[in-house]
């Protein structure tokens, strides 16, 4: 567990970007070097290809604080995958040179600046995903939300959007305390900041079987009825801490005011990539629960204790997050304040999954303890649904907004005598998309194919990855459903999100009304980068590509689901995976391939 | 090139000229068709090249053997675990899934496979060369149209979705793409929705439709009750033991493989009503008719040729199901006859040129159903043999109608123009050589087909005469065994002694017999022989009707079309002239060379051994000939002392029957009918439901959407957007969680 050569070695695409951050900064600052985002994505290309390809399941490479099994690096590839889309959507934001007049010198200047800060979070993002170590965890989050203060307060100078900054900025700090305080309170628990000896000493706690100790340092003092005390501390705080990343309740305030006062691309940012970082962080978290990957070693109560919790907690917040997000969206017209109350409820719908992960592992015990397999099915493929569902918000949220910034403004209402040319407007409600389908058909298609899959239309990617969170959720136990009992609970859990999806239509729909069914006298005026347009575009190819195939994502995801789940995987059928080929007869097939050579 | 890179490429061509139209038509301007004809012509040679290769593959002709290739592009999405097979279900084939396995749960899987068989082939090899061909037509026909681009992206789109239907291997995506034509159809019927007809036609067509894909999605639910799978064809799970299709050489080779009884009898009507609902077959033919008020080529292609002819094809595919119900094939041929009479019928006094035709079509659909319902190989074939030649001379005379429609400056009322073989001549040939088909005039298409479906009904109606000649063209088809010792395990004798199925063994087979079935008596199928030849003299009459309206006489032009009524441009008359080859030469070349029964034969479908024993000779029968070219003869004589030379705008033939006329020419009030009895008392259950919708629903709906409404108010007094109480209820909302697990977890 040193740092090594070969840690420098897999942190080579971190490493890439960061090199790359600075020469955008060194180059924006001495050689007045323009072109910012162009780093950026070059910088972005190469980290994608330097990452190599998906471990299998059982395969972990460790060194010093990091490792790189199949869950880091799908989180690595999504963060970066994301990172390109969303630089090409930053780079074609072009809201201070419309606003204000003679600032277009100005905004070529600072792109330098604001290229080197995204990749800086890129980095952070992954290093929270690679970290096997809750020091680099927290330095990683950290990595993330200090450049996202940065870039909330470069990218918009005016009054709202400092003030977006700020509130941001202080409610970060907070969960980022709360979440320190858990991160002391696991050292309390497991005596180690190294995640696999903390995992270690939670399982055997209270254990009947000695643990082979793997590079634990066992502190001698922790029992289980300390454990007992500190275990909801412990829970309660972590959760904030993810909580306040995917704007889950109750840590959900500052979203809508934050979104409101943001420019768009930065709504891209703040929607997609923290939640990353909080599904990261709880799915970490309930893995110090299970066993890793071939260990036959039984857990002890705690852990069954921590998983218990887990998806309690997790499923009762998870209810109410979709709930109070969709509820909040019925009532806004800001778009920006719309999307923050759909990413509220979004963050909900994930977390379906990780309660689904952490019911289903804490399952296991009963099982491995010699019972009939048969009985209980087990759906350990909670985290894959997650990291799938993940994966189509992602693309569906940054095409939309790709969409919008590259909209941009448009021309108020201003009489043709006057010679003055008036200030541009945003768009920023509702009401300024309507009629869109006629003034830009292409981009009204794009977002209205973009909200449909947000809201889970078959065959679009939404609707496969609803559709995963529901089988997941429902197969937690097999058997019959008693009240009160933990099927009982995902059955409801199941039927509460069916519903949120029925709530969300009505204000997705409301926008594809406005748009298709609504006329407008103003025009939009599509004055963003063609950058952006560019993502909106590479979105939509890449949303259709899953919604007509979604097998390939679907079993990357839940390889990188499996990676942290445990051992019964292997046996674990799953959504998309049955390797169904067609039997015909290959014999006449060959015979007509030769008789046509 | 293998043969399944070829029959990916065949609706892979047209799906992209779809997008190149869909995407670049506007810039293209007056060239917009060149991506639809420049990807209907690659996908019409490749469709011929595939048809080679499957041709040459089929074997001899004493010992044809069947091809069934199939390709899985990818699975879309597969649910584990979705089916359980009932101990005594269809879904646990006897002898396929041998053991434990044959009751293992499977998954739920929609792959995206298509199929390569003879009926494909030749499916394929129809659409896209009449596709090719209306899509050259309509470069003069739809030009200076506003929707030029429009109209080549529908009708690529179309010739997509129709091959994505013939070459589907899955019930799930044979539903999708049955949709998508549809879709495609209405699209086209309303292609001038300005105008009001043509929009209430196409809204027409689209609801009579939906009764018949109502039909198809609850026969799609059935089949996967019943058989656990709606795969045609084999699948291997992921153990590695075969999942019998529902059409797949395993379930083929088993005798007692298909349901019968009531729901095997239910599933074949279902199908029925869905086919009836494409082909436009009574009860729901009203559709088509008024189809008509689209573009002249979209009608020869889509309402003519192709898309009507996918129940057709629905039937001829399942097969295997429907020999397992005689009761539902005797309905598919009573159908088909009474359809075939009908509107045969109410084609003689229609006045209108196309409408002629229209009903013509759904007539001539009406005989492939009537011998589609007879069970034999002879009929099957038959059937397709009939769908081919029809496809080519209905074409022709559609593509011919729309030249005349161009010419006459939009008019197609027979009584208002005359005599064109004068202005006309080449247009006039070519309408002359489809009717010479369509009447059944040897040495033309149509006298071919129609005889072998005359044939196959009179071998139904008259088993002892055919019985001699049965035998001796009968050919076996060995089905391929299957790699699993089929009968010898215990639980299998269990399960034979459940259902009755055991039966097969003994050769004592007493099938499970619905009330339906009774009507499988030869006096019926006398019957319907007699109705069917009496229809091929109405066909001669009624189209020989417009072509001495049309074509003979003094010279008569409507003031609509000015005074530059003239022969169409050279690119509309082409077509013409490639269509009139195949409709004198193709039925006649086919026949004598027995190619295409043969080659048929070979259909998966074909080779159930229900099927197989059935009688498959197309001899030439001399009496059937004399009796169906006298029929004709007969028609074309009534037809030439009603209306040629100088009485050709004359309605004299018509005075003659009185009140049967006005029957008639109302369509025998069938859509007054269903008016009456249908529409209005839906609406009238329309307005009730109205009433307590608005009264009782809508309050309590409101209500239900005042809560989520509610709720986000209260949430929203939250977002104060001040600091210290988003920080203070985020805190408190922690402790809160603390607590919860603290005390109660």
């Amino acid at each position: 567990m040193t740092t090594s050569f070969e840690t420098f070695l897999l942190l080579s695409p971190e490493i890439t970007l960061f090199l790359a951050a600075l020469i955008a900064y060194l180059a924006a600052a001495f050689s007045g070097f323009q072109a910012g985002w162009l780093i950026a994505v070059t910088g972005l290309g190469i980290a994608i290809s330097l990452s190599g390809s998906q471990p299998e399941s059982g395969a972990t490479i460790s060194s010093g604080p990091i490792t790189i099994d199949g869950f880091s690096f799908y989180i690595r590839l999504l963060t970066y995958t994301a990172g390109l889309m969303l630089a090409l959507v930053q780079s074609g934001d072009y809201w201070k040179a419309a606003v204000q007049d003679n600032d277009a010198e100005e905004r070529r200047r600072v792109t330098g600046e604001e290229a080197g800060t995204f990749l800086i979070l890129l980095v952070g993002l992954s290093l929270v995903g690679l970290a096997n170590d809750l020091v680099l965890l927290f330095i990683g989050l950290e990595l993330v939300s200090i450049p996202t203060y940065i870039l909330l307060a470069l990218k918009r100078t005016d009054a709202a959007g400092q003030e977006a900054s700020l509130k941001y900025f202080f409610l970060s700090l907070v969960a980022s305390a709360l979440f320190l305080y858990s991160v002391v309170c696991l050292y309390g628990l497991g005596g180690s900041t190294s995640l696999p000896a903390i995992g270690n000493q939670l399982q055997s706690l209270g254990c009947t079987i000695a643990p082979i100790a793997d590079g634990s340092i066992a502190v001698g003092t922790i029992t289980i009825s300390m454990a007992a005390v500190l275990l909801p501390v412990t829970l309660g705080m972590a959760f904030a801490g993810a909580a306040f990343r995917m704007a889950a309740v109750p840590m959900h305030f500052y979203a809508p005011d934050v979104y409101e006062g943001t420019s768009t691309s930065n709504t891209a940012l703040l929607s997609t990539l923290p939640k990353i970082a909080g599904v990261v962080m709880l799915s970490r978290l309930i893995a110090l629960a299970i066993p890793p990957l071939g260990s036959l070693q039984n857990s002890g109560p705690v852990a069954e204790t921590l998983l218990l919790q887990s998806w309690q907690v997790i499923a009762i917040i998870a209810a109410i997050t979709m709930t109070v997000g969709n509820c909040m969206a019925l009532l806004q017209n800001n778009l920006r304040r719309l999307f923050a109350c759909s990413s509220i409820a979004h963050a909900g719908y994930l977390l379906v999954g990780l309660a689904a992960l952490a019911a289903a592992a804490g399952n296991r015990r009963v099982l491995l303890g010699g019972e009939s397999i048969e009985e209980t099915a087990l759906s350990l493929n909670g985290l894959g649904s997650t990291l799938f569902y993940l994966a189509t918000y992602i693309v569906a949220t940054i095409g939309f907004f790709g969409g919008l910034t590259y909209l941009g403004h448009r021309w108020p209402e201003w009489s043709t005598s006057s010679d003055k040319q008036p200030q541009l407007e945003e768009i920023k409600t509702v009401d300024d998309l309507n009629g869109l389908s006629s003034t830009n058909p292409v981009a009204a298609f794009c977002l209205a194919t973009f909200l449909l899959s947000l809201m889970g239309i078959p065959p679009l990617a939404g609707f496969w990855g609803k559709l995963s969170l529901v089988t997941s959720s429902l197969s937690v136990d097999s058997g019959n459903a008693v009240f009160g009992d933990r099927k009982a609970w995902f059955i409801g859990l199941s039927v509460v999100l069916v519903l949120n999806a029925a709530i969300a239509a009505a204000y997705y729909l409301r926008l594809i009304t406005a748009m298709y069914f609504k006329s407008t006298d103003k025009g939009v005026q599509a004055d963003g980068g063609l950058s952006s347009g560019l993502a909106m575009i590479v979105c939509l190819i890449v949303l259709v590509s899953i919604s007509i195939r979604p097998q390939g994502l679907f079993n990357s995801a839940l390889q990188a689901g499996n990676t942290l789940s445990g051992t019964l995987v292997a046996e674990t059928m799953a959504l998309f995976t049955t390797n169904t080929s067609t039997a015909s007869n290959t014999l006449i097939r060959e015979e007509i391939e030769n008789e046509i050579r | 090139m293998s043969p399944s890179f070829l029959l990916i490429l065949i609706p892979l061509l047209p799906l992209l000229a779809a997008l190149t139209s869909i995407i670049f038509g506007r810039r293209l301007g007056s060239r917009a068709h060149l991506p639809a004809v420049i990807g209907l012509a690659s996908a019409a040679v490749v469709a011929l090249a595939l048809l080679v290769v499957t041709v040459r593959s089929r074997g001899t002709a004493e010992t044809p053997r069947p091809i069934d290739i199939t390709t899985t592009l990818w699975q879309w999405a597969t649910i584990d675990n979705a089916y359980v097979p009932a101990i005594d279900s269809q879904a646990a084939v006897p002898g396929v899934a041998v053991g434990e396995d044959a009751y293992s749960a499977r998954p739920f899987s929609i792959s995206i496979t298509m199929r390569l068989d003879p009926l494909t082939a030749t499916m394929l090899m129809i659409i896209t060369s009449i596709g090719l061909l209306v899509a050259i037509y309509s470069i003069g026909y739809m030009h200076g149209d506003p929707g030029y681009p429009r109209f080549f992206a529908l009708v690529a789109m179309f010739v997509f979705s129709m091959s994505m239907l013939v070459a589907a291997s899955n019930f799930l995506l044979v539903y999708i793409f049955w949709e998508a034509v549809g879709a495609c159809s209405y699209l086209l019927i309303g292609f001038w929705f300005q105008k009001p007809e043509a929009a209430k036609a196409a809204k027409k067509a689209f609801l009579v439709n939906r009764i018949g894909d109502f039909g198809l999605a609850v026969a799609v639910f059935l089949l996967w009750l019943t058989y656990g799978t709606l795969d045609f064809h084999d699948t291997f799970s992921s153990e590695g033991t075969i999942l019998p299709g529902i059409l797949g050489q395993t379930r083929l080779a088993d005798v007692g493989g298909y349901v019968s009884g009531i729901v095997g009898t239910a599933i074949c009507l279902l199908l029925l009503l869905a086919a009836c609902g494409k082909s436009a077959q009574l009860p729901l033919h009203v559709w088509l008719p008024d189809a008509m008020e689209g573009p002249t080529p979209a009608s020869a292609l889509i309402h003519a040729a192709t898309m009507v002819t996918a129940g057709v094809y629905l039937i001829a595919r399942c097969t295997p199901l429907y020999m397992a119900c005689p009761g539902a094939l005797v309905m598919v041929s009573i159908v088909g006859t009474t359809t075939a009479l009908v509107a045969a019928l109410i084609g003689t006094v229609q006045n209108d040129l196309k409408r002629v035709l229209a009903y013509s079509t759904i007539s001539q659909l009406g005989y492939m159903f009537a011998c589609l319902g007879t069970g034999t190989l002879l009929g099957f074939t038959a059937a397709i043999f009939h769908l081919l030649t029809h496809a080519f001379f209905k074409a022709l005379l559609f593509l011919g109608a729309g030249s005349v429609m161009h010419s006459m400056g939009g008019v197609i009322d027979m009584q208002r123009f005359g005599g064109l073989r004068k202005i006309m001549p080449v247009t006039a040939v070519t309408f002359l050589i489809g009717s010479l088909a369509l009447a059944g005039i040897a040495p033309f298409a149509g006298f071919f087909s129609k005889d072998e479906i005359l044939a196959s009904l009179h071998s139904k109606g008259w088993p002892d005469v055919h019985h001699s000649v049965s035998n001796q063209h009968h050919a076996t088809i060995p089905t391929i065994p299957s790699p699993h010792s089929p009968r010898d395990t215990i639980h299998n004798v269990g399960y034979r002694e459940i259902t009755g199925y055991g039966q097969y063994l003994e050769g004592t087979h007493v099938p499970e017999t619905v009330g339906i079935d009774a009507l499988n008596q030869p006096i019926v199928w006398q019957t319907l022989f007699w109705m069917a030849l009496v229809t091929a003299g109405l066909t001669a009459f009624y189209t020989f009707r417009a072509v001495f309206m049309t074509f003979t006489g003094p010279l008569r032009v409507p003031e609509e079309a000015g005074d530059h009524a003239h022969e169409s441009p050279s690119v509309m008359t082409t077509p013409l002239i490639v269509l009139a080859i195949p409709a004198t030469f193709i039925g006649f070349i086919l026949f004598t060379t027995e190619g295409l029964a043969h080659f048929l034969a070979a259909t998966p479908s074909f080779t159930a051994p229900s099927v197989v024993s059935t009688t498959t000779a197309s001899v030439f029968h001399w009496d059937l000939a004399i009796q169906g070219t006298l029929a004709a003869t007969l028609g074309i004589v009534i037809a030439a002392v009603g209306h040629l030379g100088r009485r050709s705008d004359g309605p004299q033939l018509e005075r003659w029957l009185g009140p049967l006329r006005s029957f008639l020419e109302n369509r025998m009030f069938i859509d007054q009918f269903y008016n009456a009895i249908i529409v209005k008392p839906i609406k009238a259950i329309a307005f009730l439901t109205a009433l307590f919708e608005k009264y009782c629903i809508e309050r309590s709906v409101r209500l239900i959407a005042h809560l989520p409404l509610t709720l986000g108010g209260v949430v929203r007094r939250l977002q104060s957007g001040l600091l210290q109480r988003y920080a203070l209820a985020s805190v408190i909302g922690v402790l809160a969680i603390i607590v919860l697990l603290a005390w109660r977890l």
